[in-house]
């Protein structure tokens, strides 16, 4: 999935104080032009001050920011759109308005920036709220205007933080296949969230930072090889005693399947065929560990350390 | 378009077609109306009372008659007059009797007595009279004496009108000499309250609006785009040019009613310059609106990027107006003593200057170095607030959560 052309970002060891508070220590990575890149970390691990630097709303203390290709200048925001976590739209004004507003913002002239707008609406299915206020929206539908002001103009790097946030499922597919549609045209995407399923869907290369740092970066196929896969899922009928094999170190029980996690080095072949004597099995599969897991892993095995 | 007059723009729209500027614009003038206006009114009746109904009783029909038509020309007529002429002794009791009943404000009685040139007058009346007008029934009968005097030394009507008709006076106003009337200190007081009001309440309208960018968090989604100055460079603009249309709504309106209103008043043919309303007060009046607003807004935008609410604007806000409810109550004084040592102090002082500077130029002209210096210390303090306010508003709109103590402040200004 990489491509092999220029980055459009480039974080090189950058790093940010606050007051007697590190925001950000020594973060790099790169993201190049059709990724889906994911920033992921706890609460307060320095995401939204990574991307403030990013874009230029704060300034680095140390490092620098590289974007497309040359030192981040004030004119390289005009290719960048940003939602940012907490959301921002003028309650009073009219959808329209503000689009066109924001379009402008970011160097669109009115027409085009209203062309946008609507084209952008009928896409998302939300053009009959265009000559509405905003205020008299419900929270998805904001989201859906936010995210659209995001893109009106085309940009070539977009970054949102928690894109999905209060989005039903319906709404939260529309925004997914159209962001996976501007990989496909080459844009570059960076997402921040705390949705693991939708980072493991959606990413191609991850950054997990915890208290300012860096403590796994790489692609999302690599990560989880680097992880064993001790994790099985059985569905079965019948007596479930082989449950209490000695390789087992963790059950979940789900009702209709069980969850396990295996002891390190105990041999899965073994389970199987201790469970087939005992039990019909419908599904035995050995699954990958999950982003979650690998995040609560990391960020406690920090935590620890 | 740059992003500061894109941000003018939409701050401008916004807020000229939204309810409350319709409702401020409408309300105000009515408010001012009812209060001054319901003054002025008061004033106009009192009048109507003094110029009462009066009664002239004489054994000379001519010259009773001659004494009531000099006294009803008057351009502002103080009396309206009957003439009971000749009268018997016993008319002349039932007058008094009417008068001390009340159905006349006085009796004047005019005694031709033949050979004598002067008739004997006397006046007789319930209220002690003042003397503006036994001075004009006096000149009343001195005025038909002389005429009739002249008729019978043989002028013609024509050559004693000509002789006598009353000179046209003109008045001239000197700044110098401090006017006394009701009107001329109206009108620097009512343009000072309204100076007063348009500048706090646009300044508190920059300061409510980016406490609403904060808590909206649009913040975030603009400085994505555009620099923090631009931002509140934007905002004032917008705000200031929405207050400039409201002044310019304000005097239209004034303009169109000026007209009738003063023609009730007795001043037909009169305008805004008769109110001691001024091209130049008027121009000055937009200057000081300007620069009283530029400061103010920009010390309300730092304060804004401070706060997190709007109950914490109102808690602040009283910090940032006093200085303007000073010059305010201390009005009537600056007015009566424009050149008192107060006065000089105050207008020389930036906070103070737009109200306290305007109000001096209304009543007497200022020495011009002190209209300079005031203005130039003016400039001084605007840039130091812009200045001050942008470093605040830099960072402090990205603060959510927690007001930032004093010395917090003092560090962001050091940030570069």
């Amino acid at each position: 999935m990489e491509t092999q052309q220029a980055p459009v970002v480039e974080l090189d060891h950058i790093g940010k104080r606050y007051e007697q508070k590190v925001a950000v220590a020594d973060l790099s990575f790169q993201i190049s032009p059709g990724m889906i890149f994911g920033l992921l970390g706890p609460n307060g691990a320095g995401k939204t001050s990574s991307i403030r630097m990013m874009i230029g709303i704060t300034l680095p203390d140390s490092g620098t920011v590289r974007l497309f290709g040359e030192p981040f200048r004030r004119a390289h925001l005009r290719r960048i759109g940003y939602l940012p976590e907490e959301r921002g739209l003028y309650g009073k004004m009219g959808v329209l308005d503000q689009l066109v507003f924001l379009g402008r913002l970011h160097g669109l002239g009115a027409m085009a920036a209203e062309r946008s707008a609507r084209a952008w609406c009928e896409k998302l299915e939300i053009a009959e709220v265009l000559q509405k206020k905003t205020e008299e929206l419900s929270k998805g539908m904001q989201q859906k205007i936010q995210f659209i002001a995001t893109l009106l103009h085309d940009p070539e790097l977009i970054v949102m933080d928690e894109p999905f946030a209060g989005l039903d499922p319906i709404n939260s597919n529309l925004l997914e296949s159209a962001l996976l549609d501007l990989r496909k045209a080459g844009k570059a995407i960076l997402f921040s969230t705390h949705r693991m399923d939708q980072i493991e869907k959606m990413c191609d290369r991850i950054c997990l930072v915890n208290q300012g740092r860096e403590v796994l970066s790489g692609g999302m196929r690599e990560i989880k090889s680097r992880y064993p896969r001790n994790r099985v899922a059985i569905e079965f009928e019948g007596d479930g005693s082989f449950l209490e094999d000695p390789s087992i170190a963790e059950i979940r029980d789900y009702g209709n399947h069980v969850e396990l996690k295996l002891k390190d080095g105990a041999d899965p072949q073994q389970l199987l065929r201790r469970a087939s004597g005992q039990a019909r099995i419908f599904r035995f599969e050995m699954m990958e560990p999950s982003l979650e897991e690998i995040f609560i892993r990391t960020v406690k095995g920090e935590a620890n350390a | 378009m740059p992003d500061a007059l894109l941000i003018a723009q939409r701050e401008y729209l916004q807020r000229v077609r939204s309810k409350a500027f319709l409702f401020t614009t409408l309300a105000f003038p009515l408010l001012l109306g009812i209060i001054f206006g319901g003054r002025f009114f008061a004033a106009s009746q009192s009048q109507a009372r003094s110029s009462p109904a009066l009664v002239i009783a004489s054994n000379d029909l001519n010259l009773a008659q001659d004494v009531r038509e000099n006294l009803e020309s008057d351009t502002a007529p103080l009396h309206t007059v009957t003439v009971i002429a000749p009268a018997s002794p016993a008319e002349l009791d039932q007058l008094r009797h009417a008068v001390e009943e009340g159905h006349y404000e006085g009796l004047l009685w005019l005694e031709s007595v033949p050979g004598v040139a002067q008739p004997q007058a006397i006046y007789e009346s319930r209220n002690v009279e003042n003397g503006s007008s036994t001075v004009l029934l006096q000149d009343a009968i001195a005025l038909a004496v002389t005429r009739r005097e002249l008729a019978a030394q043989g002028l013609t009507r024509e050559a004693i009108h000509r002789a006598i008709h009353p000179v046209d006076l003109k008045v001239v106003h000197l700044k110098s000499s401090r006017s006394q009337s009701l009107l001329s200190y109206a009108a620097p007081y009512i343009m000072a309250f309204v100076l007063y009001f348009s500048v706090i309440y646009y300044g508190m309208n920059v300061a409510r609006s980016v406490v609403q960018e904060k808590t909206s968090r649009i913040f975030e989604v603009l400085l994505a785009t555009t620099r923090p100055q631009s931002l509140m460079a934007g905002k004032l603009l917008g705000v200031g040019a929405v207050g400039l249309t409201q002044i310019a709504i304000w005097l239209a309106l004034a303009l169109l009613w000026a007209k009738p209103a003063m023609a009730r008043f007795g001043m037909a043919g009169a305008s805004l310059a008769h109110l001691g309303i001024t091209f130049s007060q008027t121009a000055f009046f937009v200057l000081f609106f300007l620069l009283g607003f530029l400061f103010y807004s920009a010390v309300a935008a730092g304060f804004g990027a401070c706060l997190d609410s709007e109950q914490e604007i109102q808690q602040f806000s009283f910090i940032i107006v006093l200085p303007m409810v000073v010059c305010l109550v201390l009005t009537p004084d600056i007015l009566q003593h424009p050149s008192g040592p107060l006065a000089v102090a105050l207008s020389l002082f930036p906070p103070c200057t737009p109200i306290v500077m305007f109000l001096r130029m209304s009543a007497q002209a200022p020495p011009a170095w002190q209209v300079w210096l005031s203005l130039v210390l003016m400039g001084a303090a605007i840039w130091a607030a812009l200045w001050i306010a942008a470093r605040i508003y830099r960072i402090g709109i990205l603060m959510y959560g927690k007001r930032p103590t004093l010395p917090e402040i003092v560090r962001w200004m050091r940030y570069s």
